[in-house]
This record gives structure tokens, C-alpha cells and sequence, in this order.
């Protein structure tokens, strides 16, 4: 290229550069598409080495490097040998000219395209090339031409391990193989030299690197060659070496290893754990440390600790197998190193309130959690015995606690260094005393227990502190969901962790506390201390509820097991008494006069603390059962079984069916029926009673037995069924979860008869007042009140919740309600047609009722409901087809949109639980149910014309779409065929939308209606009917099936898709080429012709050809024809796609 | 609408200008609410606590019905709201006059002629061009607090 011509492209490129800061997007535009071409223009390698050595603009070269890399990679094919060296030894050589300028990024840019060229070509150049290359950097490295040299190798191997490790690798548009070959290659052969090269680098360098301030050219190399031993570290090593990194704890496999790679590990093991290196490393860093506080945060230091952490979590079959004797001396070695930076405790810590720098101590913190990881607790403690007087626990407790007051210091809101060192300890804490396998689970040695009971005092210290100086704090947003706030719950979690090693102390002191608090709450009335009490005795609940209970989340929860192993009287275990404590406070709260001293507040952490307490301690169902056996590895299981046997008398005396366990239901649910009734509007609170409280009271049946036999359900009932006004003013959530848990209780009754009737009584008189609402003569203006339209809609809630906790034996019942108001629910969609809230609720009633009835229904029962939701759909039908709406508010508008987008959900829902009968019911012939085929028919006439590509962009309702679109195509499509020619267009125009989703379960469903729309017709043909007839020749002319047929051929060859589809696509090409073969050959010609050599035209057809091997004269469409098509289909596209596409 | 035919709908049709108190709380998205004497769709609703230890409120974004203006109030939930009655009445377009006013069909059979047709330009393009191409429409009034407005139509086909 001339001179010139190589000036102007660089101006060019300058220009452009400069252009892209440039406000006027139309400037800009253009300018990304000069840049652009400039990447793409075919071998730009002379006009790049020209900007990089000429241009002044910063971004050009860098773009210019950029480009070589791209380039490079994309001809690679087309580059002569000679021109790759070249270029390699360009960009080494740019590197080494410039290694003082300042222009760091674009040096390792540049060094990063060297070891992109090198991956590129790693697997084609031999031994022999890599070798000298190599060499070449070893001798930068061991710094044989100058600091500059040294520095520029090492960061060579960095940009090298990086491009070469997976998760950072650039892409080079080649298989992951090939990507995976060359991390092998790099993991097996070079890494380790890299490592030792690099320790050698730094040892050279360190002595001149502590000189001075720590900005000089050796404290850099230094620097970068520590980074590149802890990204050694952090590779993901694979097989025989995957012995490094994080706690992954993987040891060697069985098989008996192979020399090389035993050798290999040897190897490894000298360079990271022999006592010399690392003993280097750690004096290096006890220099750096001496250094003081200017010191802490040099990238060297920071680099030096990295390295330190890492080297903690060192584990696996890199140590000999000698009883961990060897990997006990490796982590006392670094422990001693490392409790310089966190030991005294109190001490450390002051030092960092005063000023110093924290990373030390976070480091400290992190290397603590790291060895923890790795060690049972008693040898985490001895750890520290070798050479000191306490042993490693006390001194995690001590730190613990200093940095729990520290927090207490600090007043800033935003996540400082206490609140991150305090999450890192509380998690090796947890580490230590439950390991992810629980199998390895050991007791505390007594040193631990006085740690953690240190702990947990001090943390609840801290934390009444806290809520005493935070309860009058107005800005509430972020503490209204406090103990949903998972960071809040993990940290409550991990402190009641600690509680349980020490229940005796940790239960006394909070019943202790508990008590306190609410003795000062009623001697001080309606005072400033109140709110602080108040506030205090909130957070002592909700610890409370982690310390003693689990969440529950599906499963039975137990009683932790350490609190079961405290034996004592029933009236002094410390567990009975802090759930005494905390039962007389939910006792008071129904004092109607000590209420008002109460806050909202208080109350939701009671009813969450019952929530969850119940499902524990409550009258649990396995009392007079001995223990059952725990996976626990406790050494004296023997011994053990006594003790436990003696905390579940205790607890079974004060909370079990024939000890104390009904007087504290009773008070339950008092103080449920007051949470719901006398503290109104407080949503929050009643949202805990009808989806916390509630629900764990009606979990079990025993349980539910009893709260049927008390006067204060019964209660319950009663109002909620005369449809009182105290609980029609709750929210609707509120109303569907009671409905449910009195419904749920039901199963608590001796028989079905019972329950049906019990159900009957709680829903009829409900059912009846609507009954006599759509029977009143005024019903056009009646209905349109306020309150008229806010009881029809509690109702509706409230029967939505009741279908919904259907179960077997009160199924009867809620089905006779359901029949009862099918009239008055005709009635009221006509009437409310303009109040699109009341046929929302309308409508998820229905569904939530078929849904729960139609696996029980009887044929005729089931002709009713059919014929009801019939009517039902042509009601709805008759007012929301074909009406504008307009508001003058956009926002408006957009609401009338979501209601119509919620109520067509709910429609597809119905018509999917509709069209599910008869999945239930395949027994019956097709004939004898003719029900469903009509409600699938006029549900598809009302649905179709209502579905646009807009709403089908919502994921929830496309999928359900197309599952009721498969569905109806696979059981139904005769009646399909019947539908209107604009309905039936629609479909066919969603199903080809469908095939373009992203999704793999859309396209998947719509593969499978696109199969059972071609089965159909290719049946139809076989037997000479009329098929889809006309509606088959509906879209411009052409056939439709054989639109598809072209479509999905496309689809396979030359678009992207999962290889789950391939089946699926199977399944649906197989009728589509049976139905037109002629096209199909056609087809075939057209990719033929497409291609010139005689060779390549050989290739398509044979693959063709071994396509249709073995189906032309299918003239049914069985199972073993579909799976003979399906792996032609592999074989097919294996063959053709690779070779079609790459074109 | 001219203030003398708020009058004469006040009068009129005295039953349809009703408000009911429902407590704020139960007051839920996509209700209506009274908020400084106009009728408002709720379009949002946070709850949030006087104090951590202090009662309930609710806060409400209601967009006016008829002008779609913004409208916000701040209620004790454990209070009333006041709720209007909004209905909505179908009635056959018969006429549309040179002025800008209607001419209805009533159930009985009586005209109602003291609507407009709406602000909403595209409605009002819609009713009109489909009156001119001579289609049967049926549009739907929404009344409130006394106030009335065309807020949709439906073409019910040719005769």
C-alpha cells in the first residue's frame, strides 16, 4: 500500500475516532459505520501497523489493534505462516519499543492480540515452535534483558493465561473444542513454569521492591507477578489436577494416576506448600506489613494477601495423604503469618477507627473463613494451640465481638467494612458449625461453646443498643419488609446458628430480655420508652422465632436438635420458657385496654413468630415417638438418645395434644380473630394472620381436629359466614387465604359428610346473599353501588379461596356452592359487563373452581359445568368483542389494556382446565363427550379474534396459549378445521409467530400443533376426505401446510435453534412431506441447484435421499416410523446444516 | 359542559351523584375513589406507617375519569374513603348535530340530547366517520358525581 494511501486511511480512522464524542447522533451514526467497515475490511494489517506507530490518537491505535486481532483471526485460513510470525513479532516488538510510554491499556491490548494469535495457532505449531517462543519469555521473565523486558513478559503470560482460560477466552468463531484442547494444552504442559517463573521474578525483585515508597519499576514487576501466581490459583483446573481453588475440595479419583500427572502433582506440591516457598511468601509480606499504614493498599500488598487467601484454601490430593499432617503444618504456617493482621482483636480494630486501613483485617477475615472451609472445628481451634495459649476459636470470637461493638461506633447507614468483616465471620461460622456436609458434622469442643455463647451476647447486646436509638427513626421504607430482607434473615439465621450451640444460655438470656422489655412496656404507658421497648421486644421476637424454630417452607420442621438435647423439668426448660414469655405477651394483646399501647408493628412480629413457632412445637404429630434417627455423626448416639428423649418430654408437656398445647391454640387464634378484626386497615398484619398464622394452624390435621372443637373457630366461622362487616373490610388477598384455612380445617372432621356439611354451612349463606342480589328487581342501578359491587367482589374472593383449598373430602360441597350461583354469575357478568374488576374476579373464580372440580366430575355433573362456562363465554363474549374504548388518560388507557390482557389469561386458563377433562377421562370415547369439543370450539371463536403479536409478547400468556393451541390441534382438529376462515387464519398466523419465539417451550408446542395439524391432514387425504378443505387454500393461494413445509425446512438448515427442537421438528416435518411430496422434492432440486461443483450437488441429494430412506411408503403415520424419521433428521442435518450454513 | 347542565343533571338524575364510604385499605388498583371532589381511577396505591411503631396510611394515585388529570391524597387506612357510583349506559346513536351534540336512543325510547361528543379525538373520529358511513353504533356513556361523558363505542353491524 503507498504512503499516502495509508495517511489517509489513518485520518480516516482519527476522524472517526474523534466523531464518536460528538453530541449529533447522525455524525456519530456514521462515523460507527466508517470504524466498522475499517474492522471489516479484508487484510487492513499494513494500515493498522501504520496508525499504531504514527497516529497521536489514543483510541485509533487501540481500535487499530483491535483490528489486527480481528482480522488476524478471521483470515487466519488465508495468512501465509511466514505473515502470522511476522505479525507476532510485530506486535512482541511494538510492546518492547514502548514498555516506558504511558499508554498502558493499549500495550496490553496489543499483548492480548499475541496471545490470541498464539491460541489461534496453538494447536497447529509444533513442539519445537512453542518451545523457543517460549524460552524467549522465560528469559524476559527471569529479567536476563532489563526490568522493562521482564515486566512486558510477565504480562505477556497474563494476557496468555487469560486468553486461554475459558471463561475469559475472546471468541474466535471455532468450536468449544478447540477452545477446551488449548486449555488442556496450557493446564497440563505450561501453567506450573508460568508459576515457578513468576515466583522466581518475584524473588529477584522483592528486596528493591520495599525500597522506597513502593512506585518503583520492581515493586511493579513484583506486583504483576504475584497477580499471575493468583490467577494460576484461581484457573479452573479439570481432572487428574482439579485440586486447587476455593473449598472445591475435589480429591483425586480413584483410578490409579498416572505417572505423569502424580509427578506433575508432586511438582505443584514444591512450588505452592513446600515450607520454603511459602514461608517466602508470608515474610515477604510481614516486610510489607512492618511498612506501616501507607503500605496497606499498594496494589503489591493487596496483590501479597490475595495470594495469602488463596493459599489458605489450598486442598485435595496436592497434600499427601498422610492423616492431614501435612496440611495442618501448611495452614498453622499461614495462620501465623495471618494473626498479625487481625490479632489482638481489640487492638486491630481500634487501630482501623482511628484511621488505618481496613483491607488487612478483611483479608484476615476472609483467610480465617477460607481455613475454616477446610477444617473441623476442633483442629480449626488447634490450629492456634501449637503456638499460642488459646486456641483459634476464642480468638474468631473475640474478633467477632470486637467488630459487633465497632458497628455500634460507626453511624453511616451504607455497607462499611464492620458490616462486610461481620457477614465473612458469621459465615465461617456457620461453616463451622454446619458444614455443607452435615455427615461431617462435629460438637464444638468446650472452647467454642464459651466462644459462641460470647458471641451471641454480644450481638444481642449490640442489637438492643441498636433498636432502642433506631425505634423512633421516621423512615420506615426499608424496615416495613425487614424480616423478608434476605440479607436480615441470613444474618439472623447465622446468629441463631451460634444460639442453638449454646441453647441453655442463649434461651434464658432472650426469655430474660423478652420479659424485661414487656414489663417496661406496661409500666410505662404511651411513652417515648414504650416505642423503644416496643422496638426492642420486636427484634427479640423475631430472633426468637429463628433461634427456636426453622422456616418450615413445605416441609415438617423439628425441633433443633440441641435444643431437644437440654434436659429439664417441663417448667424450666429454657425453650418452654421463652415460648411462655413470648405467648403471654400475644395473651395481653388481646386486652383490649393494653392494645392501644401496642404498635401494628409489634403485632406482625408475633403473628410471624406464631407462624412459624406452630409448625414446631405445636402439638406435634410424632409425640410418645422415640427420636428418629438424625443424620448427625454424634459421637455418643448411644448415650444421646436418653438426653433427647428428655427435652420432648418437656416440650410435649407444655405444647402437646394432652399437656398445654390446646389453651395455647385457644389463645392463637384469639389473637388471630383480633389481628383481623380490631386493628383496622393495618394490611401488613393481616396479611401475616391469613398467609402465615392461619395457614400453619390449618396444616395439620390433628391440629385441625382441635381448632374445630373450640368455641373461638367456631366463632370465626360464624362471622366470616354471616358476611360481617368487621371482615368484609379486609383486602382481598386477606379474604381469599381465610376463605381457605377455615375451608382447609375441614379436614380435621371425622368423615366427608361431616366436612361437605361444615363447608356448606361456612359458603351457602354467601352463595344465597348473591343469589337474592341478582333476584332483586332494582338490580341495574342496585348493582352498580359502591358497596354493592365491593360485597359481590369479597364474595368472589372469598369462594375463589375456598375452591382453591379444595381437597377429596370437601369437594362435594364446594361443587354444590359453585352450581348454586351459576345463575347469579350469568346474571352479574351481563350486569358488571362495565365494571371490568368484578368479571376479572368473575372469571379466576370459574377457573380456580373447574380447576379444582374437573378431575372429580361425574359425566353429568360434568355436562353442567360445560354448559354453564358455555354461557358463560358467550356472555363475555357478546360485550368485549369488537368494543373502543378511548380514555383521554394514557395511563387510563393502559389499564383498560392490562384488564383485558388479565381477563384473556384467565379465559385461556378456563379452556386449558376445561380441555383437560378428557385427559382425565380418556377412557371415554371422544362421542360420548361431546361437551368439550363445543366449549373448545366457542372458546376458540372467542379467543382467536382477541390475540394479537402484541399480547403474545407477554411470555405467561403466550405460553398458555399455544399449550391450549397444541392441545386443541392434537384432540380436536375437526373442529379446528370448522372455525371461521378469518379465526382459522389467525391461528395459522400465531403458529408461524410461534415458530419465531425465542422460547424453546413455545416453539416446542408450536412444532408439536404444526405435526398435529399435518397428521390430521395427511389422515384426511390417506382416507380420501376433505381434510382442511378450503381452509387450507385461505392465505394468498398458496397451500398453508406446504407454506410450513418451506418455512420449517428453512428453520432447520439455516437458523439458529436448540438442538432439543430437532425431535419435536421431527415429529412435525414427518406429515408435512407426506402431505406434499411433489414440493418436497422440489425443494430438494432448489438446494441442489444452488450449489456448482458436482460434488457438493452429490452430497445434498444423498443426504436427501438418506432423509427419506425408509418412510415413502409410510401410509400411516406410526411410532416406529416417527422414530426411524427422527434420527434420519440427525443424520440429515449433521450431514447438510455444517455444510449449507458455513456458505 | 357548561356549569348550568351540571345543574340540570345534578337534578335530574340525583341518585346517580351518590358517594359510599369504604374503609382506604380494602381501596384497592383499578377502584374508584373521590379525591378532591372529582372521580378518580386508582392507578396506584402504597401503604406505608407513621413511625416504625405508628399506624397504617394509605397513599393513592387516582387519575381523574373525565379529564385524566393526576390527583394524590394521603388517608389513615383504618378510614373512609369516599367512593362515587360510576356507571355506564349503552344507548344507540341516532344523530350527531352540526354543534357538536348527540342525539341518543334511550332504553324507553326517549332521546337524550344533552351530550357532546367526546373531547377524545380519536373517539370523536371514530363516532363520526362511522355515522357518516352510515353504521349502527352504540355508544357506551360513563356518568359520575353528575358528570356524563361518551368513553366507548361498538358497532353492532348494519341493519
Amino acid at each position: 500500500m503507498e504512503q499516502q494511501d495509508l495517511q489517509c486511511s489513518m485520518q480516516a480512522v482519527e476522524q472517526s475516532c474523534a466523531a464518536l464524542h460528538v453530541s449529533d447522533p447522525g455524525i456519530r451514526s456514521s462515523a460507527e459505520a466508517t470504524l466498522l467497515a475499517f474492522r471489516k475490511s479484508p487484510h487492513p494489517f499494513y494500515a493498522c501497523q501504520y496508525i499504531l506507530e504514527n497516529s497521536q490518537v489514543a483510541t485509533a491505535k487501540f481500535l487499530a489493534a483491535a483490528t489486527i486481532q480481528e482480522a488476524a483471526i478471521r483470515e487466519w485460513t488465508l495468512i501465509s505462516p511466514e505473515e502470522k510470525s511476522r505479525l507476532r513479532s510485530y506486535c512482541l516488538q511494538y510492546v518492547m519499543a514502548r514498555v516506558e510510554t504511558s499508554e498502558g491499556y493499549i500495550l496490553s491490548k496489543i499483548l492480548s492480540v499475541v496471545a490470541a494469535l498464539l491460541k489461534r495457532g496453538w494447536l497447529e505449531y509444533t513442539q519445537a515452535e512453542k518451545a523457543s517462543f517460549l524460552e524467549e519469555v522465560e528469559q524476559a521473565v527471569a529479567g536476563r534483558h532489563g526490568l522493562a523486558a521482564q515486566r512486558f513478559g510477565i504480562s505477556l503470560l497474563e494476557a496468555l493465561v487469560s486468553e486461554f482460560s475459558l471463561s475469559t477466552a475472546s471468541p474466535m468463531g471455532l468450536p468449544a473444542e478447540f477452545h477446551d484442547k488449548c486449555r488442556a494444552s496450557l493446564e497440563a504442559g505450561y501453567l506450573q513454569k508460568f508459576y515457578a517463573w513468576a515466583f522466581d521474578a518475584s524473588v529477584m525483585v522483592a528486596s528493591k521492591a520495599l525500597e522506597g515508597q513502593g512506585e518503583n519499576q520492581e515493586s511493579a514487576i513484583c506486583t504483576i507477578a504475584i497477580r499471575l501466581m493468583t490467577q494460576i490459583l484461581n484457573w479452573e483446573f479439570r481432572g487428574k489436577l482439579a485440586v486447587l481453588g476455593k473449598s472445591r475440595a475435589s480429591t483425586l479419583s480413584s483410578s490409579p494416576a498416572s505417572r505423569k500427572s502424580s509427578e506433575q502433582l508432586q511438582l505443584w506440591h514444591d512450588l505452592l506448600v513446600s515450607p520454603a516457598k511459602v514461608t517466602w511468601i508470608l515474610n515477604f509480606y510481614e516486610h510489607i506489613h512492618q511498612k506501616g499504614n501507607a503500605w496497606l493498599d499498594l496494589p503489591l500488598s493487596v496483590v501479597v494477601r490475595q495470594l495469602i487467601v488463596l493459599m489458605c484454601s489450598l486442598n485435595g490430593s496436592i497434600f499427601p495423604t498422610d492423616g492431614a499432617g501435612t496440611q495442618e503444618q501448611h495452614l498453622q504456617r499461614l495462620l501465623n503469618c495471618i494473626i498479625s493482621w487481625i490479632d489482638p482483636p481489640e487492638y486491630v480494630i481500634s487501630a482501623v477507627l482511628a484511621g488505618t486501613s481496613e483491607s488487612e483485617m478483611l483479608d484476615g477475615c476472609r483467610a480465617l473463613l477460607a481455613i475454616a472451609t477446610l477444617c473441623s472445628p476442633s483442629s480449626f481451634d488447634q490450629l492456634l494451640l501449637s503456638f499460642r495459649q488459646t486456641g483459634t476459636l476464642s480468638l474468631l470470637s473475640s474478633l467477632t465481638c470486637g467488630i459487633i461493638k465497632a458497628s455500634c461506633v460507626r453511624e453511616s447507614e451504607e455497607p462499611s467494612w464492620t458490616y462486610e468483616a461481620l457477614e465473612v465471620l458469621l459465615e465461617t461460622w456457620t461453616v463451622i458449625l454446619q458444614p455443607a456436609d452435615l455427615s461431617q458434622k462435629v460438637p464444638l469442643p468446650p472452647s467454642g461453646i464459651e466462644a459462641a455463647s460470647a458471641v451471641f451476647q454480644t450481638f444481642v447486646e449490640f442489637e438492643m443498643k441498636l433498636s432502642e436509638s433506631s425505634a423512633l427513626d421516621e423512615d420506615d421504607a426499608d424496615d416495613m419488609a425487614a424480616f423478608s430482607d434476605e440479607a436480615r434473615e441470613d444474618r439472623l439465621s447465622a446468629v441463631a446458628l451460634i444460639a442453638r450451640t449454646v441453647p441453655s444460655v442463649s434461651l434464658s438470656l432472650l426469655t430474660m430480655l423478652v420479659s424485661k422489655c414487656f414489663s417496661e412496656i406496661r409500666q410505662s404507658l404511651g411513652s417515648e420508652t414504650t416505642t423503644r421497648c416496643l422496638e426492642q421486644l420486636h427484634w427479640l421476637t423475631i430472633l426468637s422465632g429463628h433461634v427456636l424454630a426453622d422456616p418450615g417452607e413445605g416441609e415438617t420442621p423439628t425441633v433443633p436438635e440441641s435444643i431437644l438435647a437440654v434436659s429439664a423439668e417441663p417448667a424450666t426448660h429454657p425453650a418452654v420458657s421463652l415460648s411462655f414469655a413470648l405467648i403471654d405477651v400475644a395473651q395481653q394483646s388481646l386486652d383490649a385496654t393494653f392494645r392501644t399501647t401496642l404498635s401494628p408493628r409489634m403485632m406482625e412480629a408475633i403473628v410471624w413468630f406464631f407462624g412459624r413457632w406452630v409448625e414446631t412445637y405445636l402439638m406435634p404429630d410424632h409425640a410418645g415417638r422415640g427420636p428418629s434417627s438424625t443424620p448427625s455423626g454424634h459421637e455418643g448416639q448411644g448415650v444421646s438418645v436418653g438426653v433427647l428423649f428428655d427435652g420432648r418430654n418437656a416440650l410435649n408437656a407444655a405444647f402437646g395434644k394432652d399437656g398445654g398445647g390446646p389453651a395455647v391454640l385457644e389463645i392463637l387464634v384469639r389473637v388471630a380473630l383480633t389481628s383481623l378484626t380490631a386493628w383496622r386497615g393495618e394490611q401488613v398484619l393481616q396479611e401475616y394472620v391469613s398467609s402465615r398464622l392461619l395457614p400453619a394452624l390449618v396444616r395439620r390435621r390433628n391440629v385441625c381436629v382441635q381448632l374445630l372443637s373450640m368455641g373461638s373457630w367456631q366463632e370465626l366461622a360464624t362471622v366470616f359466614a354471616r358476611q360481617d362487616q368487621m371482615l368484609l373490610s379486609l383486602s382481598d388477598s386477606v379474604q381469599r387465604a381465610l376463605s381457605g384455612c377455615l375451608c382447609r380445617s375441614a379436614q380435621g372432621l371425622a368423615n366427608a359428610d361431616a366436612a361437605n356439611h361444615y363447608v356448606k354451612d361456612l359458603l351457602m349463606p354467601m352463595a344465597a346473599s348473591l343469589a337474592e342480589f341478582s333476584g332483586r328487581k332494582d338490580l341495574a342501578t342496585f348493582s352498580q353501588q359502591p358497596n354493592v359491587i365491593h360485597q359481590v367482589s369479597c364474595v368472589l374472593e372469598r369462594l375463589r379461596g375456598a375452591a382453591r383449598e379444595t381437597i377429596p373430602r370437601t369437594q362435594k360441597a364446594i361443587f354444590e356452592v359453585g352450581v348454586s350461583i351459576m345463575k347469579p354469575l350469568l346474571v352479574f357478568m351481563e350486569i358488571y359487563k362495565n365494571q371490568p374488576s368484578v368479571v376479572y374476579l368473575l372469571l379466576k373464580y370459574v377457573v380456580v373452581w373447574v380447576d379444582a372440580e374437573v378431575v372429580f366430575l361425574e359425566p353429568k355433573d360434568t355436562t353442567t359445568v360445560f354448559n354453564f362456562c358455555v354461557q358463560l363465554l358467550s356472555v363475555y363474549s357478546a360485550h368485549n368483542i369488537g368494543k373502543v374504548s378511548v380514555s383521554t388518560s394514557r395511563s387510563l388507557q393502559n389499564e383498560a389494556q392490562t384488564e383485558k390482557y388479565k381477563d384473556l389469561r384467565a379465559l385461556l386458563q378456563l379452556l386449558t382446565n376445561l380441555s383437560s377433562k378428557d385427559l382425565f377421562d380418556f377412557a371415554l370415547h371422544a362421542d360420548e363427550n361431546p361437551d368439550v369439543a363445543q366449549v373448545v370450539y366457542l372458546g376458540l371463536n372467542i379467543i382467536t379474534p382477541l390475540i394479537s403479536a402484541d399480547l403474545l409478547k407477554y411470555p405467561k400468556l403466550c405460553r398458555q396459549y399455544f399449550t391450549l393451541l397444541m392441545h386443541m390441534l392434537e384432540v380436536y382438529p375437526e373442529k379446528v378445521a370448522k372455525i371461521s376462515p378469518e379465526g382459522f387464519s389467525q391461528i395459522i398466523g400465531t403458529l408461524e409467530f410461534g415458530l419465531r419465539q425465542q422460547d424453546v417451550e413455545v416453539v416446542n408446542m408450536t412444532l408439536s400443533a404444526l405435526g398435529a395439524l399435518g397428521v390430521f391432514q395427511y389422515q384426511a387425504l390417506c382416507k380420501g376426505d376433505d381434510g382442511l378443505g378450503a381452509q387450507s387454500r385461505t392465505s394468498g393461494g398458496d397451500d398453508v401446510l406446504s407454506h410450513f413445509l418451506k418455512l420449517l425446512m428453512h428453520f432447520l438448515l439455516f437458523e439458529d435453534y436448540s438442538n432439543d427442537l430437532v425431535e419435536p421438528a421431527a415429529d412435525a416435518l414427518l406429515p408435512l412431506i407426506l402431505c406434499n411430496t411433489a414440493l418436497f422434492e422440489k425443494l430438494k432440486q432448489e438446494l441442489v441447484q444452488r450449489h456448482q461443483d458436482v460434488e457438493s450437488q452429490e452430497r445434498v441429494s444423498t443426504a436427501f435421499h438418506s432423509l427419506s430412506r425408509g418412510i415413502e411408503i409410510a401410509s400411516t403415520i406410526d411410532r416406529s416410523i416417527r422414530r426411524k424419521f427422527r434420527s434420519n433428521l440427525f443424520v440429515f442435518l449433521n450431514d447438510l446444516r455444517g455444510f449449507l450454513r458455513t456458505r | 359542559m357548561s356549569d348550568e347542565e351540571h345543574h340540570f343533571d345534578n337534578k335530574a338524575d340525583a341518585g346517580a351523584s351518590k358517594t359510599y364510604p369504604q374503609q382506604a385499605g380494602t381501596i384497592r388498583k383499578n377502584a374508584y375513589i373521590v379525591i378532591k371532589q372529582r372521580p378518580c381511577k386508582v392507578v396506584e396505591v402504597s401503604t406505608s406507617k407513621t413511625g416504625k411503631h405508628g399506624h397504617a396510611k394509605c397513599h393513592f394515585v387516582g387519575i381523574d375519569i373525565f379529564t385524566g388529570k393526576k390527583l394524590e391524597d394521603i388517608v389513615p387506612s383504618s378510614h373512609n374513603c369516599d367512593v362515587p357510583e360510576v356507571t355506564r349506559t349503552d344507548y344507540q346513536l341516532i344523530d350527531i348535530s352540526e354543534d357538536g351534540f348527540v342525539s341518543l336512543l334511550t332504553e324507553n325510547g326517549d332521546t337524550k340530547d344533552d351530550l357532546r361528543l367526546p373531547t377524545d379525538d380519536q373517539l370523536n373520529a371514530q363516532i363520526s366517520t362511522g355515522f357518516h358511513d352510515g353504521k349502527d353504533l352504540v355508544v357506551t356513556v360513563m356518568s359520575a358525581l353528575g358528570e356524563e361523558q361518551i368513553c366507548a363505542l361498538k358497532d353492532i353491524g348494519p341493519k
